[in-house]
């Protein structure tokens, strides 16, 4: 791979960190609530106190260099200040606790969205025009067209309120004990079922369209033909001549897809109460917890540009074509 | 050989001519798309609804005037039951079509405007501006912008304040409806520069600047007109995928309870505990008609990018 596209690819990748950087230092300037703002309106404190509270937070000096070198040294230390709701935690420990339960859910659904996804665009891509394709792209956009909330919800409904077959809510059980660790996997399982079929629901629509035109234009291409004029079966020249080949462009989507997804399936984790970053953001939403929102914001983009950056490598590395 | 004669009023009359028949031609085409007409016909359905929904339910129901019980299965008193407080669920959901299609309306406008300026200006001008511009756009098209906009509502909404008005409309859904359009520009502008760098090799380009045109005249009466097409198609899908944002906004929180749309009364309906009491009638209702909607726009945007986009034609 040549050094002048990775060279280029990191540039990018820095840029949109420090943009992002940038722009959580502008937000925090933007939001309501600083001492001028606040004080004012209480009599019983004095034009030196509130000097001293400016002192004391660095607001007397100016916004640029001062105060944005002061943001920009914090958070590249990692000190992204502290929650206002949870009092007295740091916003990287209150983020670092719901880290875990969102990556074992969308880890998951990620997976079986995938296999779903991917094989049902391949048979549809392929059989493109007959009744296979229609129902199976018809229900794709369908299942596209579905935010996560709107699929959950009805699961709820059947298989919790209804058929009584899994929890509605939560991870573990509250207030369960366990007798081993089988019977504590047993009641996390129970409870990953219907959370992780929402996720994984919500993205096969978009992972079956995707692959689908994939397969459909690799169908046009001369050595399909000459696979099949060398009198492979059908079957064979799907599995060892068009899927490989579809399979680079449509994987490479959904690498650079996979930082969205949490934001995205913020809903799916409010729907079944699942204590993930979703609640997390929609907590710090509802009680204003600005600093645990921004924490969110800067975590999820450097992710999402972390692995935009690692999938433009490796597909470069893959496809020389694209390696300019 | 004479030359025909060239007059003002018959260059009109060709002009306008030239049009009907291309008009013509894009009906037979679109009609023959069966799910674009399907999708259309939906979209007439909610366009109606959203028109005048106190023509079909009577006026929008308050907590103040409902008098049916609490979570009310479907009656024939009740064609779709009751929520939490009694309001009846057939007037709300119809009532919710108004609110979420003007949000989805207002913030598609925003959207395509910041997307079609910048991309053709980016794509016409070129240059240092076009790198700047792209960088930008970038910027925005790696950006999780669902969180961004989680990140910018309550922040606008604090400093303006809930109660304000602006236009009309409420602080609140004004706030959805710009933080939706200044998230969600950037793939349209992508589109739009890259047609634009094709439209502006052309000769009739070169001629209309040998004759003196100014930059912005050659974009407006030029460029524009040939990236038309791709701006429809564009602002149709931007429909789809700005009430699947809206729908989600309210859903976690950001939606005015005194003007429901589907996804507030989602929310709604997930704060009363509705799904783990099974009262599916609170949920069907908002949530077949978002998704009905949103499948509808993503139809007649496939089918019009199909009809109106000649490159589309050649992939298939």
């Amino acid at each position: 791979m040549s050094a002048r596209y990775l060279a280029r690819q990191s540039a990018q990748a820095a840029f949109t960190i420090v943009m992002i950087v940038l722009l959580n230092f502008l937000l925090f300037r933007m939001m309501p609530g600083s001492p001028d703002r606040v004080n004012p309106r209480n009599p019983n404190i004095t034009a030196e106190q509130r000097e001293a509270a400016k002192a004391r937070w660095g607001l007397d000096k100016p916004l640029i260099p001062d105060q944005l070198v002061a943001f920009v040294g914090s958070t590249l230390q990692g000190d992204l200040g502290y929650s206002m709701k949870f009092q007295g935690q740091s916003v990287v420990k209150v983020i670092g606790d719901r880290f875990w339960p969102t990556i074992l859910l969308i880890g998951l659904a990620e997976l079986i969205a995938i296999v779903l996804g991917l094989a049902l665009g391949a048979y549809t891509g392929w059989r493109r025009g007959g009744l296979a394709d229609r129902i199976g792209n018809g229900l794709s956009l369908i299942l596209y067209s579905m935010p996560y909330f709107v699929i959950g919800m009805p699961l709820i409904i059947i298989f919790a309120a209804g058929l009584g077959l899994f929890p509605t809510s939560g991870m573990l059980t509250a207030g369960a004990s366990y007798d081993g660790p089988l019977d504590f996997l047993a009641d996390l399982v129970s409870h990953l079922v219907l959370p992780v079929a929402t996720i994984s629901l919500g993205l096969i629509g978009g992972y079956s369209i995707l692959m689908r035109s994939s397969v459909t234009e690799t169908r046009a291409e001369d050595y399909i033909a000459t696979a099949r004029a060398k009198g492979l079966t059908d079957g064979k020249i799907l599995r060892s001549h068009a899927i490989p080949n579809a399979l680079l462009p449509a994987v490479t989507l959904i690498a650079i897809n996979l930082g969205y997804v949490v934001g995205g399936a913020i809903t799916a984790e409010i729907v079944f109460n699942w204590p993930g970053l979703g609640t997390l953001t929609v907590d710090a939403l509802n009680s204003r917890d600005y600093p645990v929102l921004q924490g969110i914001f800067l975590f999820l983009g450097v992710s999402v540009v972390v692995a935009n950056f690692a999938a433009d490598v490796v597909y470069g590395y893959l496809d020389p074509r694209v390696r300019r | 050989m004479t030359a025909a004669p060239v007059s003002p009023a018959g260059v009109r009359r060709a002009r306008w001519r030239l049009r009907v028949r291309n008009a013509r031609a894009f009906g037979r085409r679109y009609a023959a798309r069966t799910d674009g007409v399907v999708g259309a016909a939906i979209l007439v359905f909610f366009a109606a609804l959203a028109l005048a929904p106190a023509l079909f339910v009577g006026p929008l129901q308050t907590v103040t005037i409902a008098t049916a019980g609490a979570l009310e299965p479907p009656s024939s008193a009740h064609l779709l039951g009751t929520d939490e407080v009694g309001r009846d669920l057939l007037n709300l959901t119809v009532h919710g079509a108004r609110v979420s299609m003007v949000i989805g309306l207002l913030a598609t406008l925003i959207t395509i405007l910041l997307g079609a300026i910048i991309g053709i200006v980016s794509g016409f001008v070129g240059g240092r501006s076009d790198q700047v511009l792209m960088r930008f756009t970038d910027f925005f098209l790696v950006l999780p912008t669902f969180v961004l906009a989680i990140v910018l509502a309550p922040l606008i909404l604090d400093i303006v304040g809930t109660d304000a008005e602006v236009f009309g409309i409420r602080a609140t859904l004004m706030v959805i409806i710009v933080v939706i359009g200044v998230t969600s520009w950037a793939s349209t502008a992508r589109v739009i520069r890259s047609q634009t760098l094709s439209v502006r090799e052309r000769m009739f380009v070169d001629r209309a600047r040998v004759i003196g045109g100014s930059r912005a005249h050659i974009m407006r009466r030029h460029i524009l007109p040939n990236v038309v097409n791709l701006i429809v198609a564009n602002t149709v899908l931007t429909f789809a995928g700005a009430i699947f944002t809206e729908t989600t906004l309210s859903f976690i929180g950001l939606g005015d309870p005194f003007a429901p749309s589907w996804g507030q009364l989602l929310n709604a309906a997930q704060g009363s505990g509705a799904p783990g009491l099974g009262a599916w009638w609170y949920i069907a209702p908002p949530a077949f008609c978002v998704v009905v909607v949103i499948l509808a726009f993503t139809l007649v945007g496939n089918a019009l990018d199909d009809v109106l986009n000649p490159k589309a034609g050649i992939r298939r």
